[in-house]
């Protein structure tokens, strides 16, 4: 979970300047004012961090855009509930044609490669 | 195991049939699965893809001038042939969100047994879309949820999907049905229900006591010596529903539940002692709620499972005797069938199973189930010899004849504790009979 990340979230210590408690300042941080502790924009929601996929920074070769791919063909039944490598499992004992080169770009992938799960896995 | 009796000084000993017993049970067991967190999408891809395969090879037969199209290339005003699942839109389905919903004036207060609704409709969907089906020729009574169908018809102005023919899977195929010389007979029940209000004792051990050759003079005794197995479709056990209120148990009530367990398990080593015993649970049995429900636990039966005559299988269970396949259920997938859809007698529903290939079509949509990923364990493969259903109304057989000279042999199996009537099958010539049991002292 985002528990190592909880402490860039909320500074530890208060700043000088504040005289009120901590608990009414961190409920004031919405609001721009000075010496309050700043807190991550509502839009960027935990999940995305705290499981480490930042997709804008890790689009590098169509490897990715593959298995992305591979996830969206509905051919292949519904992505969510299993694991790409099994998803190309079934899909290859059900005889539907599925690529080798999925395949073989799975399997050379280490045990806690997040390119592992399906795009969804621990969004929805 | 043998019926004796003294008959002018000489000892007449009838020794019990064989029959070769093999347990076809292995796709029905969950412990190799691992729940993940998948939904039941996936057993749906599984079904229409089998289904499909099985349809697609079908329609190059039926309807060789037309192509098969999935629903969402679908044109105006052409001839062609979809092939997907079925969805029911039924405005009586009980859903969740009708008990927060504000008005209610579809769903009445009290609970119908029947959901059918005249308005109801058909839709075809495939894994990309959904298109609604209109036509006289499919009568939304008769269908259900998760059937997997082809339709011959054409795409209308509105959008929809006029049906013009449709085809059903069909008799799976069937092995060639062996021949048997001598008479061997199976003995169904279903329904003990012991621990309910309406178990009499007296009439069980009756049965008992005339399975295992105890009761009735020579021909009698013949008769039983050919009985090679028992099978007990589902409900042995009912567990007192004042129990299970949320409170504490005392130890009075930690008895109720226990004690009607404790009977069974005498009942069932008497019977395992003298015949092979097949005991399947029920929507009423200790065991999980779900489809297909894991065999109940050896530690139930601290007596009968000491002997290798009783085996604990699943729901639905599937075996092999003697080269005749049977498979049954312990009623739930034709009880829920019974309520979203209708028909003339429960036979007709279990007809309408075999030939949509499916054992239990509403699951997942009404009926529980285990979301399985790679594969739908209802799916019929080979027509079995014997389909039995237990926990039913009254008991009900019907040998059918498929078009590839498949034959089957239906038996809806009655209560016991209701009626006192078992079913005995002759595997022979696959003929069946009720036997009565009663315990009535007055009449």
């Amino acid at each position: 979970m985002a528990s190592s990340d909880i402490k860039d979230f909320f500074r530890q210590k208060k700043r000088g300047v504040s005289k009120k408690p901590s608990s009414s300042s961190r409920k004031n941080s919405g609001k721009s004012s000075i010496g309050t502790i700043c807190l991550p924009e509502p839009t960027d929601t935990p999940a995305l961090i705290a499981h480490g996929k930042f997709d804008l920074q890790d689009f590098k070769g169509d490897g990715d855009e593959k298995l992305r791919q591979f996830d969206m063909e509905m051919r292949y039944g519904p992505c969510v509930g299993l694991s790409r490598l099994e998803r190309w499992e079934r899909a290859c004992s059900m005889g539907l044609n599925s690529p080798p080169e999925i395949g073989n770009l799975l399997r050379s992938l280490s045990g806690s490669n997040p390119k592992l799960e399906c795009l969804w896995e621990g969004r929805v | 195991m043998d019926g004796a009796t003294i008959e002018d000084g000489e000892m007449k000993l009838f020794e019990r049939k064989q029959a070769i017993y093999k347990s076809l049970d292995e796709k029905y067991l969950v412990h190799g699965q691992r729940y993940k967190g998948q939904q039941y999408s996936q057993i749906y891809f599984a079904r229409l893809h089998h289904l499909r395969n099985l349809l697609h090879s079908l329609v190059t037969k039926w309807k060789p001038h037309l192509e098969v199209i999935t629903v969402l290339g679908l044109e105006e005003s052409r001839e062609c042939v979809i092939v997907g699942t079925i969805y029911k839109h039924m405005k009586l389905k009980p859903c969740i969100l009708d008990e927060y919903s504000k008005e209610r004036t579809a769903v009445p207060l009290v609970k119908p047994h029947n959901f059918l609704h005249p308005d109801d409709q058909l839709i075809l969907e495939d894994e990309i879309g959904r298109v609604k089906l209109r036509g006289s020729l499919l009568n939304p009574t008769d269908f259900v949820t998760g059937i997997g169908l082809a339709l011959h018809g054409m795409k209308t102005i509105e959008g929809d999907f006029l049906v013009q023919d449709l085809l059903e899977a069909g008799f799976p195929p069937q092995t060639k049905l062996p021949r048997l010389g001598e008479d061997k007979y199976v003995v169904f029940v279903s329904g003990l229900n012991v621990g309910s209000n309406i178990f009499n004792p007296l009439q069980f051990q009756l049965f008992v006591d005339h399975v295992t050759g105890h009761l009735g003079g020579d021909n009698e005794q013949k008769m039983t010596s050919q009985i090679v197995r028992v099978v007990i479709a589902g409900n042995s056990v009912i567990i007192p529903h004042s129990v299970l209120n949320g409170q504490a148990l005392t130890p009075e009530d930690q008895r109720k539940l226990t004690e009607p367990i404790k009977e069974v398990d005498i009942l069932l080593t008497q019977l395992a002692a003298a015949v092979p015993l097949d005991i399947m649970p029920g929507p009423t049995d200790p065991a999980n709620s779900f489809l297909p429900q894991q065999p109940l636990h050896r530690c139930l039966f601290p007596g009968a499972s000491s002997y290798n005559t009783f085996f604990s299988c699943t729901n639905p269970h599937q075996f092999e005797l003697d080269g005749f396949q049977f498979l049954g259920t312990s009623g739930q997938n034709i009880d829920d069938l019974d309520k979203y859809s209708s028909a003339q007698t429960k036979l007709e529903f279990v007809e309408r199973t075999l030939r949509w290939r499916h054992l239990a079509p509403t699951a997942p949509n009404t009926l529980g189930c285990y979301p399985f990923t790679e594969k739908d364990p209802f799916f019929i493969e080979n027509c079995p010899n014997v389909y039995f259903v237990g926990n039913q109304d009254k008991y009900e057989t019907v040998l059918l004849h498929g078009p590839e000279e498949q034959q089957v042999r239906l038996v809806c199996i009655p209560r016991f504790s209701e009626s006192g009537v078992a079913v005995m099958l002759n595997l022979r010539d696959l003929n069946c009979h009720a036997l009565n049991f009663s315990a009535d002292l007055d009449s």
